[in-house]
């Protein structure tokens, strides 16, 4: 009996003194993120939330400036609700304490906290929303992007138009709202910009979460272009093209969808039922590049979760690497400053850059620099349950994707 | 009845001095800010009330009059500055005023739920036009950085004047409630048919009620757009519409302070249970079916109870 | 032409499925006049308990079958555990919507938490695969295989609403419940029953919409208004009706989308004012 209460005693000594000395070793630095876990978007914020683990783990295995400190993250499910976010990204600063503000699926929501993180001076990384404004006339100092925005991603599309032979006839289908109309505003700049002449045929404006897509389909294939661009993200793209499927779409004409249609989850879902030839793209693709780092990253996911990660995942494992760098750099997490003026400019070699190529911020917008690759659609079930992925890549230079001040002063022009 | 105006004395003193120390508890901002909100919401939950509460006529589009008090002011504010907020939350009460004399006239002929669904869709169809007229209503990105009014600009002051409009507005809808014009608000509810025999007409009686509780909707809207200082189009969408109806069932219904404790037991669920489990929803809806269960008049239903109990 | 007769059978088969998920919603609210806001939600678990049984035993027939069942009986569970105790409850209404309204909190959260947040496919039988090719015209054999089954659930409905003294039961205990207890009817059994019924209907629903749209929590929260519009149109408590406001939503879509694409994402609400307004009560509007 004495000896079991002994037993009891001693491990709860132990613990106590491995917390302590944990706690007396490292102070901890708090990151406040801010992701759908709930409803349609709520794999982008579990799979965000599971690299951010594998960040942490990584980052705080060594602990940074010498040990000295440790980051960790906090994580409320923001419902993709702007007004509530921002009422959990103040209680963050004021309440938690929190150093930084992180994450974010929505633009809407990335617009929102923004203004918070300028009225409170606190460092925003945005991880994965592609609003083109935050990095333009929506700037302000203490925001930051680790992944592409549409900007980016359209314009690579639009080189990508340009280099394929043998089309006019351009039609869009993207759900109406502000990241729909936005993709298709900045793919018509691109192709203007590259002198490519183009005529369009249709354009098509179905709600968010829209179930039917029947009628569009009918009324595209009536169109007749010779490409489709599509501007959907997650479930829409799997309910979009399991519905054009049986009306024969894919074989009249390209389906183009360079933004969001590489997104992992597509493959997941659809396996054997999705078309070859897509032409798409992703944030991150989970076999491109061909990298270690990458093959790293997709396996260390795969492994914790059980599932390959959405293109989510990359961008808020971005963002902890780039927060430990920064304070890594500047040696004391208080000073906002410094850490701004250290993550300007900032380079930092991720799981997406191939082979002779590094990621870094751009010190005037704030926006990330990367590759981007776009693919087409293949067998291959390397990543099961998909058993097709993208795969024939091209691959757009970095540089020559950034957005032009005059398309920022045309946003300004366009938008209030 | 005598005891029922004792209790809502009680009630009256009680809401204003637990609001008003708030303030002066040295409370953190983020208290002040969930306090904030559910004086808004409750007054939402109060004005649409008014309708529901007496004469039963269900509207699923009070968000309509919510999200265009919180424009009209935000929008305005934005081009003219703060000075001319507190001007704005009025104003946005009387153009929502009048305009729901507009929709009264068409969703008042209707009754149960075609008169729920008409409203429903008018909502609807602003919240579309909302987020679809970019270059006036900023869209679904909605408008950020509304200034607070000046005197009022900090978060604690600007509390202070929440609480005096909101407690000013519940009053004034309470002498409403109270007066002849809310009995035959309620008779209508109970047998619509006798008011009518009683040589009264049901449907004015209803549009000014709708008429009432649209201004205030719209004052609750306006005062919410100086919170955080940032409104979106999903203030005009029909989950808020639906969340303000189950405030104020869930606070209970048929007594004058329940939909503010609806709205107050739902705010801070909302603030306590997300931070800690990702799994809120599961939570706050066993929460919700017990409290449906266990308490057939609404949470306000615990308060008769404990009064009951002294009794004994 | 050929183009209005392509968009007049898309819009056709959109309307069938709008039809087939709205179906439950027209037994349970509009005949038997209990709102159930968590409609979607038996939906939703439809398409997943579909899915969990074909992915154990590969067969869309008997995905379809046990998705029917499962959410009918856990819709009848609920009823018997819990909505049962709001009958005859002052506000009764109101708190059908409130309890209903937390079966959908719950329920959303029990599938994320059962099968994850990813997107879940269930892939159409082979025999259903393809399209009939008529001229320059697509039709899908599965929306044909919608189609047929929409009509079908109608008819059945109609006959066994209309025709049979069960029917009788059902229509009458929606006007007086205390009524028919006194007649020697076991009412509350009745209310289970239909309950059952409808959730199954919403269940079946959602594993045939499944093999076209996207598995994903949330899925069923969506699928609720639109639903409520199809009953409403038509006039409450008929089933014709909400064939005919699920035809008009459709087809309405269906050319909206030919002429003012960007103003088709509104047509569904401004059809609801402009037939509301006209027809205060519903298309097939009876007098109740």
């Amino acid at each position: 009996m004495f000896k079991k209460h002994f037993l009891v005693l001693g491990l709860v000594a132990v613990i106590v003194l491995l917390s302590f000395s944990v706690s007396m070793a490292a102070e901890v630095i708090k990151i406040g993120a801010l992701y759908p876990m709930t409803g349609r978007a709520g794999l982008y914020g579990k799979d965000s939330e599971a690299a951010i683990k594998i960040a942490l783990d990584e980052v705080n295995a060594k602990g940074l400036v010498k040990g000295k400190y440790k980051l960790d993250v906090i994580i409320t499910d923001d419902q993709s609700k702007p007004d509530y976010a921002v009422s959990v990204a103040k209680r963050y600063i004021t309440s938690d304490k929190v150093k930084f503000l992180f994450g974010v699926i929505s633009s809407a929501v990335g617009l929102a906290v923004t203004e918070v993180s300028k009225d409170y001076k606190v460092i925003f990384i945005g991880t994965d929303h592609a609003a083109t404004d935050l990095t333009a006339h929506k700037f302000q100092r203490y925001y930051f992007r680790v992944s592409n925005n549409t900007y980016q991603s359209m314009f690579a599309g639009a080189m990508y138009l340009k280099d394929m032979p043998g089309w006019k006839k351009i039609a869009y289908i993207g759900p109406d709202y502000a990241y729909g109309r936005d993709q298709w505003l900045e793919l018509r700049y691109g192709l203007d910009k590259l002198g490519v002449k183009y005529e369009i045929v249709g354009e098509f404006w179905p709600k968010l979460y829209e179930p039917d897509y029947t009628s569009y389909i009918t009324a595209i294939i009536r169109a007749k272009p010779d490409i489709l661009v599509a501007g959907f993200w997650g479930g829409d793209t799997v309910a979009f093209i399991k519905q054009a499927k049986a009306y024969g779409l894919f074989e009249k004409m390209k389906y183009f969808h360079p933004d969001a249609g590489g997104n992992y989850e597509l493959f997941a879902a659809m396996g054997d039922e999705l078309p070859d030839g897509l032409i798409l793209s992703a944030r991150h693709h989970n076999n491109w590049p061909p990298t270690k780092e990458n093959k790293a990253f997709v396996d260390k996911f795969y492994k914790a979760t059980g599932r390959y990660p959405s293109y989510a995942a990359q961008g808020a494992y971005a963002g902890i690497l780039f927060i430990a760098q920064a304070i890594e750099k500047v040696g004391n997490p208080n000073d906002t400053e410094a850490l701004v003026k250290a993550l300007e400019g900032m380079k930092l070699k991720l799981p997406e850059d191939p082979e002779g190529f590094t990621s870094y911020i751009d010190p005037k917008t704030h926006q990330i620099v990367q590759m981007q690759a776009i693919g087409v659609t293949e067998k291959n079930d390397k990543f099961p349950p998909a058993k097709k992925m993208l795969g024939n890549f091209k691959v757009y230079p970095a540089d020559k994707l950034m957005p032009t001040d005059e398309y920022v002063e045309l946003l300004k022009k366009t938008k209030k | 009845m005598m005891n029922n105006i004792k209790g809502q004395y009680i009630g009256w003193i009680v809401f204003f001095i637990v609001f008003m120390s708030l303030a002066f508890l040295n409370p953190t901002e983020h208290t002040i800010n969930i306090a904030s909100k559910i004086l808004v919401m409750g007054l939402f939950a109060t004005a649409f009330n008014l309708l529901f509460g007496t004469t039963g006529l269900l509207s699923f589009g009070h968000a309509l009059f919510f999200g265009l008090g919180a424009y009209i002011t935000g929008m305005v504010v934005k081009s003219y500055g703060a000075e001319v907020f507190i001007p704005m939350v009025f104003l946005g009460g009387i153009i929502s005023a009048i305009v729901s004399i507009l929709l009264g006239f068409l969703c008042l002929r209707l009754t149960g739920v075609y008169f729920t669904m008409l409203t429903l869709a008018f909502a609807q169809l602003v919240w579309g036009i909302t987020i679809k007229w970019y270059n006036f209503t900023g869209g679904d990105d909605g408008i950020q950085g509304i200034e607070r009014p000046p005197l009022f600009d900090t978060f604690s002051s600007y509390y202070i004047l929440i609480l005096i409009v909101v407690f000013i507005s519940m009053l004034l809808i309470y002498i409403v409630r109270s007066s002849p014009f809310g009995m035959v608000l309620r008779g209508i509810g109970q047998n619509p048919k006798r008011i009518t025999f009683l040589g009264m007409n049901v449907y004015r009686h209803c549009l000014f009620a709708y008429v009432i509780s649209a201004f205030f909707s719209a004052i609750a809207g306006g005062l919410f757009a100086g919170i955080d200082g940032s409104i979106h189009p999903n203030l005009f969408f029909w989950t808020q519409s639906g969340g303000v109806i189950l405030m104020t069932i869930l606070g209970g219904l048929n007594s004058f302070f329940g939909p503010l404790i609806g709205a107050t037991i739902f705010i801070i669920l909302e603030d306590v249970v997300i931070r800690q489990t990702e799994y809120w929803s599961f939570v706050i809806g066993v929460i919700m079916l017990s409290a449906v269960i266990f308490l057939p008049k609404g949470v306000i239903s615990l308060l008769d109870f404990i009064q009951r109990l002294r009794k004994t | 032409m050929e183009i209005y007769i392509s968009q007049f059978i898309g819009g056709l088969s959109v309307a069938m499925l709008l039809f087939l998920v709205a179906s439950g919603l027209s037994l349970i609210f509009g005949v038997a006049n209990i709102f159930n806001f968590a409609h979607g939600s038996f939906y939703l678990l439809g398409s997943y308990i579909a899915y969990q049984t074909i992915s154990l035993f590969p067969n869309f027939w008997i995905g379809l079958i046990t998705a029917t069942i499962g959410a009918g009986l856990i819709g009848a569970i609920l009823e018997f555990i819990f909505l049962k105790r709001l009958y005859g409850r002052v506000n009764e209404g109101p708190f059908q919507i409130l309890l209903t309204y937390s079966f959908i909190l719950i329920l959303d959260d029990a599938v994320k938490f059962i099968w994850g947040p990813e997107y879940k496919t269930i892939v159409k039988p082979d025999i259903l695969e393809g399209s009939f090719v008529i001229g320059s015209i697509f039709i899908p054999k599965y929306n044909v295989f919608i189609i047929i089954v929409g009509i079908a659930i109608a008819l059945l409905a109609w006959y066994v609403l209309n025709k049979t003294k069960a029917g009788m039961i059902v229509r009458a205990s929606s006007l007086d419940r205390t009524m028919v207890g006194l007649l020697g009817v076991n009412v509350s059994m009745v209310m289970t029953a239909v309950f059952g019924i409808a959730t199954a209907l919403g269940g079946l629903a959602g594993a045939m919409a499944a093999p076209l749209r996207t598995v994903t929590p949330g899925a069923g929260i969506e699928v609720i208004i639109d639903s409520l519009i199809v009953v409403v149109l038509g006039g409450l408590g008929n089933f014709w009706g909400a064939l005919l406001g699920a035809l008009i939503i459709g087809e309405v879509n269906a050319f909206g989308i030919l002429w003012i694409p960007q103003w088709a994402s509104l047509l569904s609400f401004a059809i609801m004012i402009i037939v509301l307004i006209f027809k205060p009560q519903g298309l097939f509007s009876k007098s109740r």
